[in-house]
């Protein structure tokens, strides 16, 4: 209440929708089993890959309980970019320049974001590369950062690749192809059209319960077994 | 938070496509369809995950297979299995349970990596509720497995489980059993004939046309070398187009070996050409088939047909009941079971008349055994009183009367007791081929149908409707024919007799109350109970007969006289399939009503108890007597009070 007459603490403090995320992992527990956990898939869409300038579009999430997709959780925003470049957004993403017009802007995007995904584990494809874009956008709008312990599909596909190869030690097979279309394939999962936050999202979140199924069915039945047995990346933003 | 344009909650497309693709789901309109797909959750079973356990699962929602398949299976105490289905994509598991309230009725388990929609089960079962669509489709689809659940549950307690080979009569097709074909030319002698079979060690040959292999003309089987070469000293040398049988009955590929042995029983036959795509690919045995079934009701057709003396057969006539029970337990359709026992009881007959042919001469003048009421439509369940009659030739002269009059009436009384014996009740109303008015020569029945056409009295009529449902049991059926004639002449034309019959069937008072429940009797000894025959099979029947009358169709089994009205487009398709589904259902619950006494040794009967049937039976039930409404403003339209 008082913050609301010092303009200055006002604007450095971190949000407290942030706040309250970051205190949900304090001590967080890797060792119960898988299906106490809640899991965040998402996907973001980019106005481009390059890390200064771009910035997100849109972001799709999907929940995952008991490890279920449940589908009523369905999160799916666009959002309106700071630098609007009309042409662009249509030429990889499915979203119409009038749609990116008149949708929100981050402001008020994220903190709905973070409420969403609050105490929370996030998974995604390639989860770093949307974690960056993400974090950039929670430091400029909500001074702070997501705490959320995060889980990259994409390592955990490659552990699998390992444990049924047999290369225990070898690092990474060459020649194998990890992106998230291919990998739907060769798992044979129900398939969706890429480059829809929304869709990646889904499909995501069906590679992420097979492969945590399947790792499960081997016998990794906590979230630390996962972690440390398919190596496939714990790592927490800060 | 704030709702406006970028805010965009849709269900996931991938699951309303789903939705859209899969029965009874695709006739929800899209507001519901959005509903479901927005509160289904998604998981996944690697290869080899064991869903459901019978009896202990309690079902928390419906599975709707996205991707991958299962097995459902049952388990003995020893842990040998049973397979029951393999269920893929688009198929459902569970719908059963949630219906009935029950745990898991079977084993589930992938058998692939599978995706599963999973449907909350309240959610279901307000679908249920609010689409009468939604809960026809699955009880129509798993009216067999009503069935077969129900009979697991007696068998659990009163019957010994049988080995785990039962179900192949309805799950192994004709195809699959099928021998390399092999053939002869129908210009071949007898003994190249004998030779080729020897030689490929087969019991029968396909015979074609000389000049085209493809035209399949006849077949000779090893009895046929018995029958007309041996016996007769047949020369060896003449063509086996001599002592083939043509033409040659065929059975799709596909059909079920339940089928097929129906086709071989009903025609007296042990062989049937397998056709694929229209060509002929080999035969099939009954003795195939029997080697897959251990247990079948083609054993005991064929001890009756091998039976010397009438006594042995009544121990066999009531072995029926035991292979009906069978037959339902293994999932067939009300119509099939109706069929069977239909057959097996005209072999009865057969082999009883053909044994007392033996014992008392032939007879002074050709006949015909009459069957009537549900015997005659081919529709009789465990319950069957005797209902026949006797249809000679007109005597030539007042000598051969007298002698067909003593003849038939020693024949008909002894042929009566050993009916009695076989465990087939004598008829309360005296219609029996005993009583001197029901044996006659054709002339006299001719002249009965005329007069209930020709002046129908009322009171009359309603004990009459079931001679309307004659068919030949065994004799001269030429003489069953030219009697059929003979009243679908008259009928067809007498709108006054079957304005009589219309009016009778409209006045049975539909079993369902203003509010739509049920009408039970009041008192008495069936109080609270429905007359399932008479208030819910009965206007279906008669629907079906004055239909046939009036349009002169010969057929007598009321699911057929609906086909061949459809067919004739006498009625709308929507009426047919509606009327059949409501019947089917009906027979359905009649057998297993009946199968349950039969089970807790008492007497069958068709006085069901409302209360004893699950929600969705309850439902089910209601809708099936709300047709007869519909059958009744048919009729109402047709023949109008004036």
């Amino acid at each position: 209440m008082w913050d609301l007459f010092c303009p200055e603490r006002w604007f450095a403090k971190t949000d407290p929708l942030l706040q309250t995320n970051r205190d949900s992992f304090v001590g967080f527990d890797q060792t119960r089993p898988l299906t106490e956990y809640t899991f965040v898939v998402c996907d973001t869409e980019l106005t481009g890959l390059n890390k200064k300038k771009d910035e997100l579009i849109s972001i799709g999430a999907v929940i995952i309980r008991d490890l279920q997709i449940d589908l009523s959780s369905i999160f799916h925003r666009f959002v309106r970019p700071q630098n609007m470049d009309p042409t662009r957004a249509t030429l990889v993403h499915r979203i119409t320049p009038k749609q990116l017009a008149s949708a929100e802007p981050i402001e008020s995007v994220l903190p709905e974001f973070v409420e969403y995904i609050s105490g929370s584990l996030l998974v995604g494809h390639h989860l770093p590369l949307d974690m960056y874009f993400l974090n950039k956008a929670a430091r400029q709008v909500m001074n702070g950062t997501l705490s959320n312990p995060g889980v990259d599909t994409m390592r955990m596909a490659q552990g699998y690749k390992r444990v049924q190869l047999g290369y225990y030690h070898e690092h990474n097979p060459r020649q194998i192809s990890y992106s998230l279309e291919d990998l739907a394939r060769e798992y044979s999962l129900p398939g969706f059209k890429s480059h829809d936050a929304m869709e990646d999202a889904l499909q995501t979140a069906y590679l992420f319960l097979f492969l945590i199924k399947k790792f499960r069915k081997g016998g990794l039945v906590t979230l630390k077994d996962i972690f440390q047995a398919g190596r496939v990346g714990s790592f927490r933003y800060r | 938070m704030v709702q406006n344009s970028s805010v965009h909650i849709v269900a996931p497309e991938m699951a309303i496509e789903f939705f859209k693709g899969i029965m009874p789901f695709d006739s929800l309109d899209d507001a519901t369809l959005d509903r479901l797909a927005r509160n289904c959750r998604v998981d996944f079973y690697p290869q080899g995950t064991r869903l459901l356990t019978t009896g202990e699962t309690d079902i928390t929602h419906l599975y709707l297979i996205q991707r991958g398949g299962v097995k459902a299976f049952i388990e003995d105490e020893l842990g040998e299995e049973t397979l029951k289905d393999f269920r893929g994509v688009g198929a459902y598991i569970g719908a059963l349970g949630i219906i009935r309230g029950t745990p898991a009725n079977l084993n589930i388990e992938t058998v692939e990596d599978t995706f599963c929609f999973l449907l909350p089960k309240e959610i279901f079962l307000e679908l249920v509720e609010q689409h009468p669509s939604f809960a026809h489709y699955y009880l129509k689809s798993f009216s067999e497995k009503v069935v077969s659940t129900a009979y697991n549950q007696l068998r659990r307690h009163k019957v010994s489980k049988r080995s785990g080979d039962d179900l192949y009569l309805f799950s192994v097709h004709v195809g699959e059993l099928v021998k390399k074909l092999h053939t002869i030319s129908s210009k071949a002698s007898i003994q190249q004939a004998a030779s080729s079979m020897t030689r490929n060690c087969v019991g029968s040959l396909l015979v074609y046309e000389p000049d085209d292999r493809e035209n399949i003309v006849g077949i000779i089987t090893d009895t046929d070398f018995r029958r007309k070469v041996v016996a007769k000293g047949l020369d060896y040398d003449l063509p086996v187009s001599e002592i083939m049988s043509g033409p040659v009955e065929r059975v799709l590929s596909q059909s079920l070996c339940f089928d097929a042995l129906l086709q071989m029983m009903s025609a007296s036959i042990h062989h049937l050409a397998v056709e694929r795509r229209g060509r002929i690919i080999g035969v099939v045995t009954s003795h195939d088939i029997m080697l897959i079934q251990g247990h079948s009701p083609y054993y005991l057709f064929k001890e009756i047909r091998g039976q010397h003396e009438a006594e042995g057969l009544y121990a066999l006539a009531k072995k029926i009941p035991d292979v009906i029970r069978g037959l339902i337990k293994e999932g067939a359709k009300a119509g099939n079971i109706t069929q069977m026992i239909a057959i097996l009881n005209d072999h009865i007959l057969e082999r009883l008349l053909t044994l007392l042919e033996e014992e008392l001469g032939p007879p002074p003048v050709a006949y015909c055994w009459l069957f009537l009421g549900s015997e005659g439509r081919r529709e009789q369940t465990f319950k069957t009183d005797q209902d026949n009659a006797i249809l000679y030739a007109d005597p030539a002269n007042s000598e051969e009367k007298k002698a067909a009059e003593v003849y038939f009436r020693e024949f008909s009384e002894k042929a009566i007791d050993h009916l009695v014996n076989c465990g087939y009740p004598l008829c309360p109303g005296e219609i029996m081929a005993t009583n001197p008015r029901w044996c006659q020569p054709l002339a006299v029945w001719k002249d009965y149908f005329s007069r209930w056409i020709d002046s129908p009295d009322p009171g009359e009529l309603l004990n009459a409707t079931i001679f309307f449902d004659f068919r030949s049991g065994y004799g001269d059926s030429n003489l069953a024919q030219s009697l059929r004639s003979h009243l679908n002449e008259k009928a067809t034309k007498k709108d006054v007799f079957l304005f009589h019959l219309a009016r009778q069937c409209v006045s049975i008072r539909i079993p369902l109350s203003f509010f739509k429940n049920f009408i039970v009797n009041k008192d008495g000894e069936h109080k609270n109970r429905l007359d399932i025959k008479h208030q819910g099979l009965t206007p279906f029947v008669n629907f079906a007969r004055i239909l046939a009358l009036k349009h002169g169709i010969s057929e007598t089994n009321t699911l057929a006289r609906l086909k061949e009205l459809l067919a004739s487009e006498l009625i709308s398709h929507e009426m047919w399939s509606t009327a059949t589904d409501a019947y089917e259902l009906q027979m359905q619950q009649r057998l297993i009503h009946q199968l349950r006494q039969i089970e807790e040794g008492k007497q069958p009967d068709n006085h069901i108890n409302p209360e004893e049937l699950s929600d969705l039976e309850r439902r089910m039930l209601k809708e099936a007597f709300a047709v007869i409404e519909r059958l009744y403003t048919f009729l109402d339209q047709m023949y109008p009070v004036p």
